[in-house]
C-alpha cells in the first residue's frame, strides 16, 4: 500500500495538466490579483484583500487538485483495463479507493502551501501560529468532499464524459462558491445556489479563520454534511465500478 | 494436483450462452492451448478463472481453491486481451509496482530479462510501441511468479518476429514447472507451443488431446477426383470412407484409410477416375471440421 501510494503521487507529479492547472494556476493568479487589489481592505472585518485572496486561491487550488487527481485518472484506469490488471493481483478490493483518497489529500498540499508561501513572501501576510495551523488543517481536510465527488465521477462516467463533467464541476464549484468573485456581487438567484454548495462553506471557513473569527456552525455543518453525502456516494459508485459479475 | 478444474460450468449473458457446460481439468505443470474461433467462450472462461466473472452455474477450482482465493494468494497471473499501462510510469516502475503486490515475486531484473525488457526499463509507458507494450503486459503477468499463468490471445497485436520471441519467453517461464493456459485462434501457435490442445466451440470442449491426436480424430485424409456426370452412389460405402462431398463436378471423399479407399475405388467401382488427389489432413482441416456450425 505505501508503495502504491508512492506510485500514484509519482504519476500525478509527472502529469503536466495537474502541475499547470493545480499548482501553477492558483499561485500565478494569486500573484496577479494580489498585485492588483491586494492592499484593499474589507470594510466589515478589516482584513486585507491579499489575505482573503490567499484563502480563495488556496481553496481553488486545493479543490482543483482533489478533483483533477481523482475523476479523470480513475475513469481512464477503469476503461483502459488497468483496473482489471489490479483486480487480478492480490491487492485487496478496497485499497484502490483508499489509496486514491490519501493520494488526493497529499496532492492538494502543494497548491495550499505554495499559495500560502507566495502570500507570505510577496504580500507579507502574517497570521498567528494558531491561525496558520487551523487554516491549513481545515482547508486540507475540507477537500475530502471534492475528492469524493471526483471519485464518484470517475466511477460512474467514461473518460470522455468524466473529463468535461469534472472540469465543469470544478470551475462551477469554484466560481459559484465565491472563490473567484465575492458571492455578494452575484445576482440573488445565483447567490442562493452558491450558499448551499460545499465550496462556499469550504472557503467561508477559511475566510473566518483569517479574520480571527470562529467558523459558524452552519458552515461547518454544511461541509460535514457534504462530506458524508459525497463520501457515501463515492463508496456506492466505487462498489458498482469494481463489481465482478 | 489439478491447477484448473471446471465442472459443468455455464455462463450466460442476458440469455446468450457463452460457456455451455464446460468440463476441463488441467494438471499442474502442463501447457495447454485453448483453441477456438472468436466467440467460442475462451475469454469468458479465462475471466471466470480469474474471478472477474462469476459462472452462472457449475464450479471452478484453481489449485483446489476458488478463483478469488487463488488470485488473493498470488497464485495466478494473467495477460488479458486488452489493457493499457499508466502513461506516466516507466517500464521498471510499472513492473516493480505490480510485483510488490505479490507475496513471493520474481526479482525485478529477472522479470525484465524474461520479457526482453532490460533495455527498455527506463522508458515511459506512453513512449512504447504496441509490441513493447505487450511485452510489458507479459512481464506484469509473470511478475508475481504465479504458479498458473493465463494468456488470452497474447500475440494478437504482434508481428511475426515478436510472436516468435514471445513464445520463446513463454516457454522459458513454463520450463520452471509452471502451469500455462493460453487462448488462441491460431492453429500453429496451439500446435507449436502446447503439450495439449483443447478445442472449444460454442462454449463447449469439442476435442481434447495432443495436436497429433486431434488431427487423427477427424477423418485423417481426403481423396478427391473429377466425377463429371457420373453417379456418386455407393462412394460412402467404400472402405475407410467417412464422408462424401461434391463440389463443381469434383468429389471429395473423407477417409481414415486412403490406401484402402483408393484401391476399392479402382477395383470395386466402374467409375472413370480422373485427376486423383490425396490430401493429408492438417490441423487447419481438423479445426474447421471440429468447430463448424452444426
Amino acid at each position: 500500500m505505501p508503495h502504491y501510494l508512492k506510485v500514484e503521487l509519482l504519476r500525478m507529479a509527472r502529469n503536466k495538466r495537474y502541475v499547470i492547472f493545480v499548482v501553477a494556476f492558483p499561485v500565478a493568479f494569486y500573484l496577479l490579483y494580489s498585485n492588483l487589489w491586494g492592499s484593499q481592505v474589507d470594510s466589515t472585518t478589516g482584513v486585507r484583500a491579499s489575505v482573503i485572496l490567499m484563502v480563495s486561491m488556496g481553496a481553488y487550488g486545493a479543490l482543483a487538485a482533489s478533483m483533477m487527481s481523482t475523476a479523470v485518472p480513475w475513469s481512464q484506469e477503469r476503461h483502459s483495463g488497468w483496473l482489471r490488471q489490479l483486480q487480478i493481483t492480490p491487492l485487496p478490493r478496497w485499497s484502490i479507493i483508499v489509496v486514491k483518497l490519501v493520494a488526493s489529500l497529499l496532492l492538494v498540499l502543494p497548491a495550499l502551501l505554495l499559495v500560502g508561501l507566495a502570500a507570505v513572501l510577496t504580500q507579507h501576510v502574517s497570521l498567528t501560529a494558531g491561525e496558520w495551523v487551523a487554516l491549513i488543517l481545515t482547508m486540507w481536510a475540507g477537500t475530502i468532499p471534492f475528492a469524493a465527488l471526483g471519485l464518484t465521477i470517475g466511477s460512474l462516467l467514461p473518460p470522455d464524459t468524466a473529463q468535461p463533467v469534472a472540469m465543469i464541476g470544478m470551475f462551477g464549484l469554484a466560481l459559484l462558491g465565491g472563490l473567484w468573485f465575492p458571492v455578494e456581487i452575484m445576482p440573488s438567484a445565483m447567490r442562493s445556489i452558491a450558499q448551499v454548495l460545499p465550496s462556499y462553506d469550504y472557503a467561508n471557513v477559511g475566510w473566518r479563520i483569517v479574520a480571527g473569527q470562529a467558523p459558524r456552525a452552519g458552515e461547518v455543518a454544511g461541509l460535514l454534511a457534504w462530506t458524508a453525502g459525497l463520501g457515501a456516494l463515492a463508496l456506492i459508485a466505487y462498489r458498482r465500478a469494481t463489481v465482478r459479475d | 494436483m489439478n491447477a484448473i478444474a471446471f465442472t459443468a460450468v455455464s455462463k450466460s449473458y442476458g440469455g446468450v450462452l457463452a460457456v455451455d457446460g464446460l468440463d476441463l481439468e488441467v494438471p499442474a505443470g502442463s501447457t495447454v492451448a485453448l483453441l477456438g474461433p472468436n466467440g467460442a467462450g475462451k475469454s469468458t472462461s479465462i475471466n471466470m478463472l480469474l474471478g472477474l466473472l462469476k459462472p452462472t452455474s457449475g464450479d471452478i477450482r484453481v489449485f483446489g481453491a476458488t478463483p478469488h482465493e487463488a488470485v488473493a494468494r498470488g497464485e495466478v497471473g494473467a495477460m488479458l486481451q486488452e489493457g493499457t499501462l499508466i502513461p506516466e510510469l516507466t517500464v521498471a516502475e510499472t513492473v516493480d509496482f505490480i510485483r510488490r503486490l505479490y507475496p513471493e515475486p520474481l526479482p525485478l531484473a529477472e522479470i525484465l530479462r524474461l520479457a526482453d525488457l532490460t533495455d527498455l526499463a527506463g522508458r515511459r509507458a506512453d513512449r512504447l510501441s504496441g509490441g513493447q507494450t505487450q511485452r510489458v503486459r507479459f512481464a506484469l503477468a509473470i511478475a508475481g511468479a504465479p504458479r498458473l499463468l493465463l494468456l488470452d490471445e497474447p500475440t494478437a497485436a504482434m508481428d511475426v518476429e515478436s510472436r516468435r520471441a514471445f513464445w520463446d519467453n513463454m516457454r522459458s517461464y513454463a520450463s520452471q514447472g509452471r502451469t500455462i493456459l493460453f487462448a488462441t485462434h491460431y492453429l500453429e501457435e496451439a500446435d507449436e507451443n502446447s503439450d495439449r490442445v483443447v478445442v472449444v466451440a460454442r462454449g463447449r470442449v469439442v476435442a481434447d488431446g495432443t495436436a497429433a491426436e486431434i488431427k487423427a480424430s477427424v477423418a485423417g485424409h481426403a481423396v478427391s477426383f473429377r466425377l463429371g456426370g457420373q453417379s456418386m452412389a455407393g462412394l460412402d460405402a467404400l472402405p475407410g470412407a467417412t464422408g462424401v462431398e461434391v463440389q463443381g463436378g469434383r468429389v471429395t471423399l473423407r477417409t481414415s484409410d486412403p490406401d484402402a479407399t483408393i484401391e476399392a475405388l479402382y477395383r470395386k467401382t466402374t467409375l472413370d477416375v480422373r485427376d486423383l488427389q490425396v490430401h493429408g489432413a492438417d490441423l487447419e482441416d481438423a479445426f474447421i471440421a471440429l468447430t463448424k456450425e452444426i
